[in-house]
């Protein structure tokens, strides 16, 4: 990544800053107990919850840290955290 | 004098690893320091913490780049940060993984061991934090260091049920790498 004078970088620069290594338990979805609603989207702090074009989701595990708030709010328990190996 | 590196993220708990070697270290009657170094001051960027321990008083006050021992609290580290870097040829770097060490193709002499420690931390502590249980594999691995004197730091540092299971998994992860090194 190219950073200008001064230190000032360029806009999107977290993209570049992976933080999927940082997981402990990784969440996995449940696809037959998903119900669409959305809310792992809206609430994954680190927008790693994408949609798919099957109206269902996926999680960005580049970005994912583990944090376990949609595993914590799906009405339907259809994510599971699993611990990772590493 | 023996020096100790610790690798971790920020909120893993190497900063107070490095103290509680020192603090037991202290304990064993020698003479020790720790301190940090920080890069960016943010949970998840990496974080170094150093821990001197020496017979005589330490007037060294330098970071320390020609480590005797190394401990990577996070294996991901491995791609980010060059945890060998300096590490002495008869020092030893210890890792948190679940593989074995011939699986890291890290560029020293120094003799690798790994720890299971996140289960070993998950299973006694109830938590994924690993920082005590790596020092109990460092004393169990290097011998430096005196199992009873850490867990004796752990406990002073947080009584009651904490530092009791700590104490606990820092004796499993102590036994195991005592066990590893035969």
């Amino acid at each position: 990544m190219k950073i200008l004078p001064g230190g000032v970088c360029e806009a999107g620069s977290t993209r570049v800053n992976k933080t999927g290594g940082w997981r402990t338990f990784k969440p996995v979805y449940n696809y037959d107990k998903c119900i669409k609603c959305k809310l792992c989207e809206l609430l994954c702090p680190d927008s790693s919850v994408n949609p798919r074009d099957d109206g269902f989701f996926e999680f960005d595990y580049d970005f994912c840290k583990g944090c376990g708030i949609c595993a914590n709010e799906c009405p339907t328990d259809a994510i599971d955290m699993v611990l990772e190996e590493k | 004098m023996k020096e100790i590196r610790i690798h971790g993220r920020g909120g893993q708990g190497s900063v107070t690893a490095a103290e509680l070697l020192a603090v037991a270290a202290f304990a064993d009657g020698k003479f020790s320091q720790a301190f940090p170094a920080f890069g960016v001051e943010r949970r998840g960027a990496p974080v170094q913490a150093f821990t001197r321990i020496n017979n005589e008083p330490i007037r060294l006050r330098s970071q320390i780049y020609e480590p005797d021992y190394v401990i990577v609290q996070d294996p991901t580290l491995l791609e980010v940060v060059d945890v060998a870097g300096g590490l002495k040829e008869d020092g030893m770097l210890i890792i948190n993984s679940d593989f074995d060490a011939d699986t890291f193709n890290i560029d020293t002499k120094a003799k690798i061991m790994t720890v299971n420690a996140t289960k070993i931390a998950l299973d006694i502590i109830g938590r994924p934090i690993v920082n005590t249980v790596l020092l109990g594999a460092f004393a169990g691995a290097t011998g430096e260091i005196e199992a009873q004197s850490i867990k004796e730091a752990v406990r002073e540092r947080f009584p009651g049920k904490i530092g009791d299971r700590n104490a606990k998994a820092i004796q499993e992860a102590y036994d195991m790498m005592t066990e590893a090194k035969k």
